[in-house]
């Protein structure tokens, strides 16, 4: 099987996404306003809103692609669903770690209560356990079938968690209630420009590892 | 067929009573720890008290759904159950519904233990907890049912069933207790019936998302 990165398109899109990405950096870094009473904090939000941006989508597209799995049974969907899954995580792992770091100077904690962040947090959890079902299951064909299961049952009950956690600490809604719409231009600008390109590094990402795991499955066929 | 499913499920257990017995003991256990870890004044614990009641009946019930399924695994008869001829679905619900009537009967015995070791006193309006502790039961073991049908055949499901279960349950622990602490701060029923319409949408969306994915699930 060909190399991913010997593909033309893909190295090209590889080479945009970092040009892209590290033009991202320094538009945040310097061309984007400072925000009274939070300074360098404020900065995060280009990083942490579309971290959470790709981390729901990347659930969302585990649960498409597992209703697909079992609609169509072909193993490509298996494979969407388990790259989605890896990605989603890592994105997510992030708006858990930058969360905090913005959280810790503006609240003067890392860590309250909020609706978004404790169903991110629970979210998290459930995947933990989803990879814990993927890498110690057992039967690899079963196990697929759990997997896809289980991403449809998480992401069906993320509206139920987050309503629960709203009702549950309503006097904790701290996080910062951006209307993006009404955000000033320098500002909105540059978060777009943000959003848009992590959601192209997460398209050449889900690509990258779908092909990985592609070749991954079918060594372990072979052995 | 949904009948006969139960009706299975029911008598293997009313022969054999672990489930029930295991999930009494264990659940009599807890009390008994929260017991000796709560000597704080009568006024804590009773604040505490719908919180602890709803750890017992959780840890409860990852014993109790773990043994129900276990039967399963013995002899490989659930091989046999999925080769017959019934809507798989129904093997769902009727693992659901057994489920909820072993927890019923558990949490009948071990109520009265509950307030008189923990020396809080009963909340006034007995009918209203009945009735808000069946529904809370329900969506509990709507939610174990199905992660433990999806777990079951799974090396290590001991372990996966409680690491996937608390996280998916967990609006279910925020509504029970919620509901449970305004019954017994004899709170009017306005104040909690959002809390008891997250437990019905709960009810409603995992019975539906369990009864179709549960033919998947078991395909071979």
């Amino acid at each position: 099987m060909q190399s991913f990165f010997k593909q033309k398109i893909n190295i090209i899109s590889l080479l945009t996404v970092t040009v892209f990405m590290l033009f991202n950096i320094w538009n945040i870094i310097y061309n984007t306003p400072m925000v009274p009473e939070q300074h360098w904090a404020q900065k995060i939000f280009y990083v942490h809103v579309p971290s959470a941006w790709i981390g729901f989508l990347s659930y969302f597209v585990v649960m498409i692609s597992g209703i697909m799995f079992f609609v169509k049974g072909n193993d490509y969907w298996d494979r969407v669903s388990l790259a989605a899954a890896e990605i989603g995580t890592i994105f997510i792992s992030l708006v858990l770690i930058t969360g905090p770091i913005w959280a810790t100077p503006i609240w003067g904690q890392p860590w309250i209560w909020e609706p978004r962040l404790t169903t991110t947090l629970i979210l998290f959890l459930i995947y933990v356990g989803y990879f814990m079902m993927r890498s110690f299951g057992g039967h690899v064909e079963r196990v697929k079938r759990y997997a896809a299961a289980l991403g449809i049952i998480a992401f069906v009950n993320v509206p139920i968690i987050f309503v629960s956690v709203q009702f549950w600490a309503p006097e904790i809604q701290s996080h910062p209630q951006v209307e993006i719409a009404k955000q000033p231009s320098d500002i909105l600008g540059p978060f777009l420009i943000s959003l848009g390109i992590f959601t192209l590094l997460y398209t050449l990402m889900l690509k990258y590892r779908i092909h990985v795991i592609k070749i991954k499955n079918k060594v372990v066929a072979n052995v | 067929m949904f009948l006969t499913l139960l009706k299975k499920e029911l008598f293997i257990e009313f022969r054999s009573r672990e489930v029930i017995l295991s999930m009494l003991i264990f659940g009599l256990s807890i009390i008994l720890v929260f017991a000796f870890t709560s000597n704080v004044s009568k006024v804590i614990v009773t604040n505490y008290a719908p919180g602890m009641f709803w750890i017992m009946v959780l840890l409860v019930t990852v014993l109790g759904v773990h043994r129900s399924f276990s039967y399963e695994k013995e002899f490989d008869a659930f091989s046999l159950l999925i080769s017959s001829p019934i809507d798989r679905g129904l093997i769902y619900l009727a693992k659901w519904i057994s489920g909820f009537i072993f927890l019923t009967i558990m949490e009948a015995i071990v109520i009265i233990p509950f307030f008189k070791f923990l020396l809080i006193e009963y909340p006034s309006d007995l009918l209203l907890s009945v009735v808000t502790t069946l529904l809370i039961n329900l969506a509990i073991m709507s939610v174990a049912s199905l992660v433990s049908g999806i777990a079951m055949r799974a090396n290590l499901s001991e372990v996966l069933v409680p690491i996937l279960f608390f996280p998916l349950v967990s609006p279910v622990v925020i509504a029970a207790s919620k509901i449970s602490a305004g019954i017994m701060a004899g709170d009017p029923y306005q104040l909690w019936q959002i809390w008891l319409l997250i437990v019905i949408s709960i009810i409603v969306i995992f019975s539906l998302v369990g009864y179709t994915l549960f033919d998947f699930i078991t395909e071979e």
